[in-house]
């Protein structure tokens, strides 16, 4: 029985010294407690193509600046512009909706209103603000006549600039709703 | 002439970034050493080995980059003034592999040896992280295995593009997780960062997704005109708030992930968004512009009483919640272009209590660890941008450099 008792023993205490002995930095062999822990690290991650997932057709921001400087909506559409950190339409761009309204009672299928703004804000506020200025260039063209359900909003915040330059007219050429054909 | 000199004083001090106060008196910290025994020296591991000693809060390292070997005992005499040594030896000739032996200086006993291995050179930050995380806890001390933890963010490539990202707290590593059209606002969906929602914009209307990083499928979540952002998700991940505007109004809805049935929480008619749970998800705080700029409240989610949570700054746009502790952004200049000083503070919203943690430069983003320790944020200063972290203990603070595109939102 003592015999046993020291046998077991004896191999426990073999078994313990193998668990203490100093890993070599360069063996294969994986050891309990060290190795093991880092395998949450080495989990493989994905990478996503998203280019190949069919894309409405993507427009650069700059195309409607080539047919007038302050223009970068499409199909005959004039960009609204606002005042700094404004939603409201001024005075001055009421000739343009005016335009707008006339354009979108000729078109068939639905009308995307794009709200945009400047590079001073961040996180999501940006977005909405963007997201007010669209909504307020639908209500005005409701208010003219045109279906509510002509018309589809989206807000880009501050993500689709057509003008780069630290420069205030720059700024405001961002601060803009631009109007298109949906595709 | 004393009373002039004191406010002299008084006045530099102020202008300093209030980040980098060291409250915690320096004896308090345990004062390690570092001895490197790597077959090919590393010096961007071993200075991400000194950053994650010095946010930890716990340890004052010794910036000497001593050279050993990992095997034996023995500790040169200039070491002999610290109260632990750290041995290492990194490889990086098939994966990377690390080992690691801490030395008590005292008895010149070994109170932690541990070995690491991983298939891949890039995740070697993931590493120092881990071996740090590990010393921390065999000295028992409060933990920090959020340094162990993946950012996630995402960054504008070009006009209506952007990409999402995976990285270190450093930022040493990154991994486009997802590039190609418009992906935005990435928030983490699971405390095992697992999946993450965010949200595409690929179509007439914005999309949100939910997506696990290992095996890349994708679920759709929700669909909203206009714009749709979830802003936060539950301890347990079963409600998210989102920001929506079903009928073209941005508001705060909470959703129900399992059977997704949504609740209006804001009604107001301007700009409600970014909703933070707080007080054990029984109200939330919010950025709106109910008082004409963008500023800070709180909402029950159960009764329609709003309340103010900020009394000062221009514009407040920015807020981050753990438990009851609120982080915000502050815009303190009136510049309306240009660079303009943006600060956080910390306050609260069991009392009013609020201390600023910035004072230079233009610090946005803020957001809490997982544990409410530490505060990540984004620092513009000049030309350069940087990712920041403020341990709100030890009042100790990191600054790492971001190159290149803008970033568009950040969560980890």
């Amino acid at each position: 029985m003592i015999a046993k008792s020291l046998l077991i023993v004896s191999v426990l205490l073999v078994l313990n010294g193998c668990s203490q002995k100093a890993p070599e930095l360069n063996s294969a062999k994986t050891g309990k407690n060290n190795v093991l822990d880092a395998t949450e690290i080495a989990g493989k991650t994905v990478s996503i193509d998203e280019n190949t997932y069919g894309h409405e057709n993507s427009h650069s921001g700059q195309e409607g600046l080539n047919e007038s400087k302050y223009n970068s909506s499409a199909n005959g559409f004039q960009s609204i512009y606002f005042g700094f950190g404004d939603y409201s339409i001024s005075p001055s761009m009421e000739k343009y909706m005016t335009n707008n309204a006339n354009i979108l009672g000729n078109v068939n299928g639905k009308v995307k209103i794009e709200g945009n703004c400047d590079e001073f804000g961040t996180d999501e506020y940006n977005y909405a603000l963007g997201l007010k200025r669209a909504q307020a260039v639908k209500e005005s063209l409701v208010s003219q006549g045109v279906p509510a359900g002509k018309m589809v909003i989206i807000s880009y915040g501050e993500s689709n600039p057509v003008c780069s330059s630290p420069t205030d007219g720059c700024y405001a050429q961002n601060r803009r709703v631009d109007l298109r054909v949906a595709k | 002439m004393r009373i002039l000199l004191c406010i002299f004083i008084a006045l530099n001090l102020y202008a300093a970034d209030a980040t980098l106060k060291i409250q915690k008196d320096v004896e308090q910290r345990t004062r390690i050493a570092l001895v490197d025994a790597s077959a090919i020296v590393n010096n961007t591991f071993f200075k991400i080995l000194l950053s994650d000693f010095k946010i930890s809060g716990h340890f004052l390292a010794d910036t000497t980059h001593h050279i050993g070997d990992v095997n034996s005992d023995y500790l040169l005499p200039v070491l002999k003034s610290k109260e632990y040594v750290l041995k290492f030896a990194l490889s990086q000739q098939n994966g990377t592999k690390l080992i690691i032996r801490l030395l008590r200086v005292a008895d010149n006993s070994e109170v932690l040896k541990k070995r690491y291995a991983i298939p891949t050179k890039d995740k070697m930050p993931f590493l120092a992280h881990k071996a740090v995380s590990d010393i921390n806890n065999a000295l028992n001390y409060s933990d920090i295995s959020w340094i162990n933890r993946y950012v996630l963010y995402s960054r504008y490539t070009k006009a209506r593009h952007s990409e999402i990202l995976l990285a270190d707290y450093t930022f040493h590593y990154k991994k486009v997780i997802i590039k190609g059209g418009l992906n935005l606002f990435p928030k983490w969906a699971d405390k095992e960062q697992k999946s993450f929602y965010y949200s595409a914009y690929s179509g007439l209307m914005p999309v949100l997704y939910k997506i696990n990083i290992y095996t890349g499928a994708k679920q759709k979540i929700a669909t909203s005109e206009g714009m749709l952002v979830c802003s936060d998700v539950s301890d347990d991940g079963s409600k998210l708030l989102l920001t929506m505007a079903p009928q073209g109004q941005a508001d705060i809805y909470q959703m129900d992930v399992a059977t997704g049935s949504k609740t209006r929480i804001t009604t107001f008619n301007g700009i409600d968004v970014s909703g933070k749970y707080v007080d054990d998800e029984s109200s939330i705080v919010f950025v709106s512009n109910r008082l004409g700029y963008a500023n800070i409240f709180k909402k029950s989610i159960y009764s329609d009483a709003v309340s103010q949570v900020v009394y000062h700054g221009r514009n407040n746009n920015a807020v981050d919640t753990y438990k009851d502790k609120i982080v915000y952004a502050s815009r303190e200049s009136k510049n309306s272009f240009g660079v303009n000083r943006f600060n956080l503070y910390l306050t609260s919203s069991t009392n009013t209590d609020t201390r600023p943690l910035t004072t230079t430069g233009t610090n946005q983003f803020p957001r809490f660890s997982i544990d409410g320790s530490v505060i990540q944020f984004i620092k513009h200063r000049g030309r350069g941008s940087s990712v920041g972290y403020i341990n709100l203990q030890s009042h100790q603070s990191l600054l790492f450099p971001l190159s290149g595109r803008k970033i568009q939102s950040i969560d980890w």
